[in-house]
């Protein structure tokens, strides 16, 4: 079984890719500004906060969320999915 | 992008030609005014698994294989978490509603809609005490996925959006609505609140066909395709994120399935919830394509 980290990235990668034009679910992916460069909408982000909660199996406090929290694939990953120091 | 000609002159002049029809929406919504605190007597406590809270055809469950494999007890429960779903989810679109609204007052190229926008702000505090008394009365308010965001600007195009996005969800919301506030089936608290909900979104409904209509025709000629081409991308994301909120994982957990986040995506995607969401969703999708705000459907939402 690969680590939740692996997982996580390449469905957050293939969700991103699906929901923007011309996007390809690679590893570059995962640096770019999904919100500042306009690939997703602030109305993804429900949907963005279900993938997350689903990948984890655990909830997540929107309330307490910040716009770096899910910025990137990356960030998205070292804030809710590395072990340890995940929300 | 947005030209000085396409800024509040324009909006204000597109405003003035609705005086007639708001202030008949205005003299509707006085001769119709009520107090939310006298107009339901609450019971002491309702039965979850005895009495209908949802239409069971309106549930996310209803017409998938889950359907068939939980007993009546339970399919009546889940309709009664769904209605505070569905509750809660108007806790939330109204507040957003609110806030936009309540920017909007008196903004003075916004200044002839003032009149109604205090009947419409009013109006959905209402609403919100009924769902918020219901849900806080027999269960609880569900929490939204949709985490705050910055305020937007005072620009046309940040004025359709929002007017445009209360009236998908207004519409969808009262196809519900409708459906239920007759339905004999349900328990008299809740066909009230559908009813009472719909009997003022009636308005509310006018009121946005009308703005949205007058909004676009009166920028889009300013606005570039690539304006365009996002403000459509927008509104059909905006179908995704109100329909994937009946689908809420909360609920199916709260209602003792194992695995609540797979129940939530196995049920969105069932040709049967795809259709409602299909039907429910057609007449405000109508209405959009033939103003050619949007284009086609809205697909990835069914």
């Amino acid at each position: 079984m690969l680590p939740i980290d692996l997982d996580a990235r390449a469905e957050l990668r293939s969700w991103v890719a699906s929901r923007a034009d011309g996007i390809e679910p690679d590893p570059a992916l995962d640096r770019v500004a999904l919100f500042d460069q306009r690939v997703l909408s602030s109305l993804h982000l429900p949907e963005l906060i279900l993938l997350i909660e689903r990948l984890r199996n655990e909830p997540v406090d929107v309330t307490t969320m910040a716009a770096p929290d899910v910025a990137s694939i990356d960030a998205i990953v070292a804030t809710f999915f590395d072990r340890g120091t995940g929300r | 992008m947005m030209t000085g000609a396409s800024g509040p002159a324009v909006t204000r002049a597109a405003m003035a030609t609705l005086r007639e029809p708001l202030q008949r929406l205005v003299d509707s919504s006085r001769r119709t005014f009520r107090n939310p605190y006298e107009s339901i007597d609450w019971p002491v406590s309702v039965d979850p698994t005895a009495d209908w809270f949802t239409a069971p055809e309106l549930t996310t469950v209803h017409g998938t294989p889950l359907w068939d494999v939980i007993g009546d007890g339970a399919r009546r429960r889940l309709a009664f978490l769904e209605a505070l779903n569905f509750y809660s989810l108007n806790i939330h679109g109204e507040r957003d509603l609110m806030e936009g609204l309540v920017t909007r007052l008196y903004r003075p190229d916004l200044s002839d809609a003032a009149s109604y926008l205090h009947h419409f702000i009013d109006e959905e505090n209402k609403h919100s005490v009924h769902f918020g008394t219901f849900c806080t009365r027999y269960g609880r308010v569900y929490r939204s996925r949709q985490p705050p965001g910055a305020a937007a600007p005072a620009t046309p195009d940040a004025d359709l959006r929002f007017f445009a996005k209360v009236l998908v969800f207004e519409e969808i919301i009262d196809r519900f609505n409708v459906a239920q506030a007759k339905d004999e089936r349900l328990h008299p608290i809740a066909r009230f609140i559908n009813q009472s909900h719909h009997a003022e979104e009636v308005r509310h409904l006018a009121f946005g066909r009308r703005v949205v209509a007058e909004l676009w025709r009166a920028h889009r000629a300013s606005w570039s395709s690539a304006q365009i081409d996002d403000l459509r991308r927008y509104l059909a994301q905006f179908f995704v994120t109100t329909w994937r909120q009946f689908f809420n994982p909360d609920v199916y957990r709260d209602a003792g399935f194992d695995d609540p986040w797979d129940v939530a995506e196995r049920l969105w995607a069932s040709e049967a919830q795809r259709e409602l969401r299909r039907a429910f969703s057609k007449r405000i999708v109508e209405f959009l394509t033939v103003h050619e705000i949007l284009l086609e459907d809205p697909h990835a939402a069914y």
